[in-house]
C-alpha cells in the first residue's frame, strides 16, 4: 500500500481531533465541552501541525505537493473543478444560514455556586462554629445521629422534594417549569465539593441570598430560615449525604 | 404433681401466645427486603402502615394511595377487580404523571421494585384471599387511529356523557367538575384531556382504553357502560339523531321505539348476566353487544387521543422564546383568524411555594402566548386552561372558599442593558421593581397596570395607560387579548423595541383551587422579542463571500502556476 | 404451695386470654356505623314474637331547610325544588330517616323475599334517602330521568360495595352486585349531579327499620328475649356506646321512643 501523503496525515489528524473533542469526550464525561474550549484546542493542534511541517524545507514541500498538484496539474483537472465549485457553494450556504438564523435571547451567565459570605448566619444570629453541630454524633452516638437523619428525611419530604425530587436528583414534579433547574444532589460534583456550612447558607438564605453572580433574581429557592428551625436545616444536610452516600468537603480542606 | 401443673400452665401459656402471634400476623408473608425498601423510599408519603398518611402527605393532592383498602386507580383489570402485580410494578416504575408520584425506575432495581410490590400487597388481605388472578381487560379488536374513527368517537363521547365531567372540548371543564370528590373526601378534578402528559396512568391508546373500560376506582370516574347497548354504531347514531328531534313523524316514532326496545332488551340481559341468570341464547346476545361496545370504546379512545399533542410542548426557553411577528397592517383582534397562523409559545407554570400562603397543588399547567406587532403597537394573545369560570368570591360548603380567576403578566420596568445586569426578582420584583398587567375574570375588558417591589408589595399605577384588553372564557379555556403602544410617556412602564429581548413572567390564579394573593401558579423569567423583519443582508453577503472564495481559489492557482513555470 | 401454683396457672391463662381478646379488639371500631353481631345470623320460624315500636324525635333548634343549588340539567333536575335531606324534621319534631335496629340478635325471622330493593333516581334525587339492603341481595337502581347518572357507592373493596357505575339516560333499570357482608351505612352519590346523596346499609338480619315522616318505626316478630336497641342518624349520630336494653316478651308489645340531638 502506498504510504499516505503528509497532507493526508495532517488532514486526518485535524479532523479526528475535532471529532474526538466534540463527540467522544462529551459522551465520556456526560457534559459536552463548550465550543470556545474546542476552538482553543483546535487552534493549538493547527499550530502544532504548522510547526511540524515548517521545521524542514523538505517536509514543507512534501506537504504542499498535493495542494499544488491539485491546483495546476493537467491530470488533476476533475478534482480541481469539483473543488472550485464546491468551496464557493459551501461558503454561500454557510454565510446564509448564519445570517438568516434567528437570534436567541441573551444567555444568563450564572455562577451556580458562588462564594458564600464571610459570616454564616441564621436569621440575624451569627453562627460561630461552621461545623454541623450533629455531625460528631455519627461517631459518638449513632442512635441519636440516626434520629437526626430521620428528622432530616421528614424535613426533606415535607418541603424539598417538590423541586429537588424523590431521588434527590433535581427532578421533582415542580422542576420542569423552573429555570435554573433545582440542584441535583446525586451529581458527584455537588456534595463532595462543598462544606456543610455552604449548604446551610444556601438553604437558609435561598435564592434571594445569592450574590449578584449567582443571579439571585432567577432562583426559585425559598428563604428557608423563614420556614425551618436551625436544627431542621442541619438535619436535612445530614440526610442529603446519608441518602446519596457522598461526603461533604471537610472544614479546612 | 406440682411440676406437672407448672408444665401444663407453661404449655397453655405458650399455646395462647402462638395463637395470638399467628392471629396478629395472619395475612402477611412479610418480604423483608420489600419492607426495607418501602420504609426507605415510600413511607414518607404512603405511611409506615400503608395508610397513605406519611408526613409529606398533608400537602399532596391527589393524596398518596392508602393501600389498606385495596382500591387502586390505575389498573389493567376490569372494574371492581384488584390490580395485577404487573400494574403495581408499572406504576412504581413509571410513576404517575401530574401527581407527586415519581418514577422509580432510575432509583430502584427491578428486583427491589418487585419486592415492594409484594410488600404493599400485604397491606390488604384481599390480595391473599383472591385465588384466581384478577380479570384483565381484553385489548382485542383495537381500531387503528384514523380521522373517521375520531369522528365516530366524538359522537360517542357525547352519547356516553363524557362531557358531563370532561367538558365539550375535553378540558376537564364539564358542568359536574366543580363538585367532584374522591372516596376519601378530597377534591378531585376530571382530567384535562388536552394535556395528556398529565394522565396518571399514561397516555398511550391502550392506557386510555383501559382507564375508560375499567374506570378509575376511588375517583368519580365510573365504570362506563354502553349508552346505547345492543345497538350497532349506525343504530346508535340514528337513535341519537331521533332523540334530539323536537317532532317526529309516525315512522320515525316507530323506528325510535324499535331501537329503544332493542336497547331495553340488551340492558335486561345485562342485569341477568350480573345475577348469573342468563341462558345460552342471552349470553350469545350479550357477547355480541359487548363486542360492539368495545368498538365504540376504541373509537372514543381515538377521539380522546386526538385532543392532545403527541407530547408536552417545549418550554419557551432559548430558541423557543416568544417571538412577536411583524405585520404592516393593523393588529388582529381577539377572534381574528390571523392568530391561527402563529404557533404558540408554551410557558409551564408551577405552584408558588416560596411565600405563605403557598400553592402545593396547582391546577393550571401552563399559559400559551402568541403575539403580533406593527410600527407602533404590540398585541398579545394569552391562552390558558382553567376548568371553571370564577368571577367572584364564593363560599362553598364542601370545598371551602373559591375566588376570582386572574392572570398577571410581568415585565421589568427597564430592560437590563446586558445579560449580566441584574433583573428584578422573578417573584414580582424586590429592590428592583417590575411592571405588571393584571387582568381579572370579573372585568374581562380591562387590564390594570401595576408596579410591584415584591409579591406582597404591589401598587396600582396612578396613571393608567391606554391598554386595550378583551377576555373570553369558552369550554374550559381563557383567552386574553391585550394591545399596547410600543412606547409610552409613563416612566413606570416598559418601553419595547424591536430586536431587544425582554424578560417576561406570569402569575395565574385559579379561584376554584383556592388561589388568592400569594397562593397562585407562577413561572420563572422567560423572554420575548419583537422579531425584527428579516434583513435583506441575507441576500447580499452570501454571494459576496462565495465570489470572494472563488476569487481566492483562482488567484491561488494563478500564483502557483506562475511560480512553477 | 399448690394453691399458689393454681393461682399462677389461672393468671397465666387469663394473661393469654387477655392477649387474645386484645388482638381481637384490634379490629377497627368504626365510628358512625351500625353495630353488627359477630355471630352468623340463623333464621328460624318465629311464633308469637314480640313487637317493638316507637317514635324518634328531634331536640334542639331546627335548622332552616336548605334549598339545593341545581347547577345542571335544569330541564330535568330543576322542575321541583330540592332540599338538603341530612336532617328532615316533620310535625311534632318527628325525625325522618333514622335507622332503629337490634344490635345483638343472632336468630330470628328471615327477610321478606318479595320486598323490592330499589333505589330510584327521579328528578335528580335519590329515593329513599336512607335504605336497608339485605346482605346478598342485589340493589336495583332505577333511572326515571332523561339524564345520565352515575351511582357511586362509597363502600369497601373488601365487601364488594366500592361501586361506581354509570347509568346512562337510556338505561331505566340497573342491578348492582350484592354485598358480601354487613356494612354501613355507606354514602351513595351521583358525581354528575353533585347534590344527589343517599345512604344504604347492608344488613344481615331483618330487624332494622327506617323512621318515616312521623318518626315512627316498628320491629315485628322479635323472638322473646333481651336485646340491645340501637339507632343511627346521618346528622345525629348513633348510640353504639350506650344502647337501650329492651326485654321482649312473647306476643308482647313494647314502646321505646328516642330523642336525638345534632351530633357535636
Amino acid at each position: 500500500m502506498r504510504k499516505p501523503s503528509l497532507f493526508t496525515i495532517c488532514f486526518v489528524i485535524f479532523i479526528a481531533s475535532w471529532i474526538f473533542l466534540r463527540y467522544i469526550v462529551g459522551s465520556l464525561i456526560s457534559v459536552p465541552i463548550p465550543n470556545s474550549v474546542i476552538v482553543m484546542y483546535m487552534a493549538l493542534i493547527l499550530i502544532a501541525i504548522l510547526v511540524h511541517i515548517s521545521v524542514e524545507d523538505s517536509r514543507l514541500s512534501e506537504f504542499l505537493r498535493p495542494i499544488i498538484e491539485t491546483l495546476v496539474d493537467e491530470n488533476k483537472k476533475v478534482r480541481r473543478i469539483v473543488l472550485v465549485v464546491l468551496i464557493p457553494l459551501f461558503m454561500l450556504g454557510y454565510t446564509y444560514t448564519n445570517i438568516a438564523q434567528k437570534a436567541g435571547p441573551p444567555g444568563d451567565p450564572r455562577d451556580a455556586h458562588p462564594s458564600p459570605p464571610l459570616e454564616l448566619t441564621y436569621k440575624d444570629e451569627v453562627i460561630e462554629d461552621v461545623e454541623n453541630p450533629y455531625r460528631h454524633l455519627e461517631k459518638d452516638n449513632p442512635e441519636e445521629f440516626k434520629s437526626h437523619v430521620e428528622n432530616g428525611r421528614r424535613v426533606y419530604y415535607d418541603n424539598c422534594f417538590y423541586c429537588h425530587g424523590d431521588h434527590l436528583d433535581g427532578q421533582g414534579h415542580f422542576a420542569s417549569a423552573l429555570n435554573p433547574l433545582p440542584a441535583n444532589f446525586q451529581d458527584p460534583g455537588i456534595i463532595p465539593n462543598f462544606q456543610e456550612s455552604f449548604f446551610f447558607w444556601r438553604i437558609s438564605k435561598g435564592g434571594p441570598g445569592l450574590p449578584k453572580e449567582g443571579t439571585p433574581w432567577n432562583s426559585a429557592m425559598p428563604i428557608w430560615e423563614d420556614h425551618l428551625e436551625k436544627e431542621e436545616i442541619w438535619d436535612v444536610i445530614l440526610f442529603l449525604s446519608e441518602y446519596t452516600g457522598y461526603s461533604y468537603r471537610e472544614v479546612g480542606h | 404433681m406440682r411440676t406437672s401443673i407448672f408444665v401444663l400452665s407453661i404449655i397453655i401459656f405458650l399455646l395462647f401466645s402462638v395463637i395470638f402471634i399467628s392471629y396478629a400476623q395472619e395475612a402477611p408473608e412479610v418480604s423483608e427486603r420489600g419492607k426495607e425498601v418501602y420504609e426507605e423510599s415510600c413511607a414518607h408519603c404512603h405511611g409506615v402502615e400503608g395508610r397513605g398518611d406519611g408526613s409529606a402527605a398533608k400537602n399532596l393532592l391527589p393524596q398518596p394511595r392508602d393501600f389498606t383498602g385495596g382500591i387502586y386507580k390505575i389498573r389493567s383489570t376490569a372494574s371492581g377487580e384488584l390490580p395485577t402485580d404487573k400494574d403495581l410494578f408499572d406504576i412504581i416504575s413509571k410513576g404517575m404523571p401530574g401527581s407527586s408520584m415519581p418514577e422509580w425506575e432510575s432509583a430502584l432495581s427491578a428486583d427491589d421494585r418487585w419486592e415492594v410490590v409484594s410488600y404493599i400487597k400485604t397491606f390488604y388481605e384481599g390480595f391473599k384471599e383472591n385465588e384466581s388472578p384478577p380479570k384483565e381487560i381484553s385489548l382485542d379488536g383495537k381500531i387503528p387511529y384514523s380521522e373517521e374513527s375520531v369522528e365516530i368517537g366524538k359522537f360517542f363521547y357525547t352519547q356516553f356523557a363524557c362531557f358531563e365531567c370532561h367538558g365539550n372540548a375535553g378540558r376537564g371543564d364539564g358542568t359536574s367538575a366543580p363538585t367532584l370528590q374522591d372516596e376519601w373526601g378530597f377534591k378531585s378534578w376530571p382530567a384535562n384531556l388536552t394535556e395528556n402528559w398529565n394522565f396518571r396512568g399514561g397516555s398511550s391508546t391502550e392506557d386510555i382504553y383501559k382507564r375508560f373500560i375499567g374506570g378509575i376506582a376511588g375517583s368519580a370516574m365510573p365504570m362506563f357502560e354502553d349508552a346505547s347497548f345492543g345497538l350497532t354504531i349506525e343504530e346508535a347514531q340514528r337513535y341519537g339523531q331521533l332523540e334530539n328531534k323536537v317532532e317526529m313523524t309516525d315512522t320515525e316514532d316507530e323506528e325510535f321505539n324499535t331501537l329503544d326496545e332493542k336497547m331495553g332488551n340488551a340492558y335486561d340481559i345485562l342485569d341477568m348476566m350480573t345475577e348469573g341468570l342468563a341462558n345460552e341464547e342471552q349470553k350469545q346476545k350479550h357477547a355480541e353487544a359487548m363486542k360492539i361496545f368495545q368498538e365504540k370504546s376504541w373509537h372514543i379512545t381515538n377521539y380522546v387521543k386526538s385532543l392532545a399533542p403527541e407530547k408536552r410542548p417545549e418550554p419557551a426557553i432559548g430558541k423557543n422564546a416568544l417571538r412577536s411577528q411583524y405585520t404592516v397592517d393593523t393588529l388582529p383582534t381577539i377572534d381574528d383568524a390571523a392568530w391561527g397562523t402563529l404557533e404558540a409559545s408554551y410557558f409551564p407554570l408551577v405552584g408558588q411555594i416560596i411565600v405563605e400562603p403557598r400553592q402545593f397543588n396547582p391546577t393550571i399547567d401552563s399559559v400559551n402566548v402568541k403575539s403580533f406587532y406593527n410600527d407602533t403597537e404590540v398585541a398579545f394573545l394569552f391562552i390558558w386552561d382553567d376548568r371553571t369560570n370564577n368571577t367572584e368570591e364564593q363560599e362553598n360548603e364542601d370545598f371551602g372558599k373559591t375566588y376570582e380567576d386572574a392572570i398577571a403578566i410581568q415585565f421589568p420596568v427597564k430592560i437590563p442593558q446586558d445579560p449580566t445586569a441584574p433583573k428584578p426578582y422573578f417573584l414580582w420584583g424586590g429592590k428592583k421593581a417590575v411592571y405588571l398587567w393584571q387582568w381579572k375574570a370579573s372585568a374581562v375588558n380591562s387590564v390594570t397596570e401595576l408596579t410591584a417591589k415584591g409579591i406582597t408589595n404591589a401598587e396600582v399605577q396612578e396613571v393608567q395607560g391606554d391598554i386595550q384588553a378583551e377576555g373570553k372564557y369558552t369550554d374550559g379555556q381563557y383567552r386574553l387579548w391585550v394591545k399596547r403602544a410600543l412606547k409610552t410617556d409613563d416612566k413606570k412602564d416598559l418601553q419595547i423595541e424591536p430586536g431587544v429581548f425582554v424578560p417576561i413572567a406570569f402569575s395565574v390564579w385559579d379561584g376554584a383551587n383556592g388561589d388568592i394573593d400569594t397562593k397562585r401558579v407562577i413561572s420563572s423569567w422567560y423572554s420575548f422579542v419583537l422579531e425584527p423583519v428579516p434583513s435583506s443582508r441575507r441576500f447580499i453577503y452570501p454571494p459576496i463571500v462565495a465570489l470572494l472564495s472563488l476569487g481566492i481559489l483562482v488567484g491561488l492557482r494563478g500564483f502557483v502556476y506562475r511560480r512553477n513555470s | 404451695m399448690k394453691t399458689k401454683m393454681l393461682i399462677c396457672f389461672a393468671l397465666l391463662i387469663a394473661c393469654g386470654f387477655g392477649l387474645f381478646v386484645f388482638a381481637d379488639d384490634h379490629e377497627e371500631e368504626e365510628m358512625n356505623k351500625l353495630v353488627f353481631s359477630k355471630e352468623t345470623y340463623k333464621t328460624m320460624k318465629v311464633n308469637n314474637g314480640g313487637k317493638i315500636s316507637g317514635v324518634v324525635k328531634f331536640e334542639g333548634e331546627v335548622p332552616e331547610k336548605k334549598k339545593l343549588a341545581i347547577n345542571k340539567d335544569p330541564a330535568v333536575c330543576g322542575v321541583v325544588d330540592k332540599f338538603d335531606e341530612s336532617l328532615v324534621v316533620g310535625e311534632n319534631m318527628a325525625l325522618k330517616n333514622t335507622i332503629v335496629y337490634l344490635m345483638d340478635i343472632t336468630q330470628g325471622k328471615d327477610f321478606d323475599k318479595d320486598a323490592k330493593v330499589e333505589l330510584d333516581q327521579k328528578e335528580c334525587r335519590f329515593n329513599p334517602h336512607v335504605q336497608i339492603i339485605p346482605v346478598g341481595t342485589a340493589l336495583t337502581v332505577l333511572n326515571n330521568d332523561k339524564a345520565t347518572h352515575n351511582v357511586h357507592i362509597f363502600g369497601t373493596k373488601k365487601n364488594g360495595t366500592s361501586i361506581n357505575k354509570q347509568q346512562t339516560r337510556n338505561r331505566k333499570r340497573m342491578k348492582l352486585a350484592a354485598a358480601k357482608g354487613a356494612e354501613g351505612p355507606v354514602e351513595v352519590k351521583c358525581d354528575i349531579h353533585g347534590w344527589m346523596k343517599a345512604w344504604v346499609a347492608y344488613v344481615p338480619h331483618p330487624y332494622f327499620a327506617v323512621t318515616n315522616e312521623k318518626g315512627e318505626f316498628t320491629l315485628e316478630d322479635v323472638p322473646p328475649g333481651e336485646y340491645k336497641l340501637g339507632y343511627w342518624h346521618e346528622t345525629c349520630g348513633n348510640n353504639n356506646k350506650e344502647p337501650v336494653v329492651v326485654t321482649v316478651a312473647a306476643g308482647g308489645e313494647l314502646k321505646q321512643d328516642f330523642t336525638l340531638k345534632i351530633k357535636k
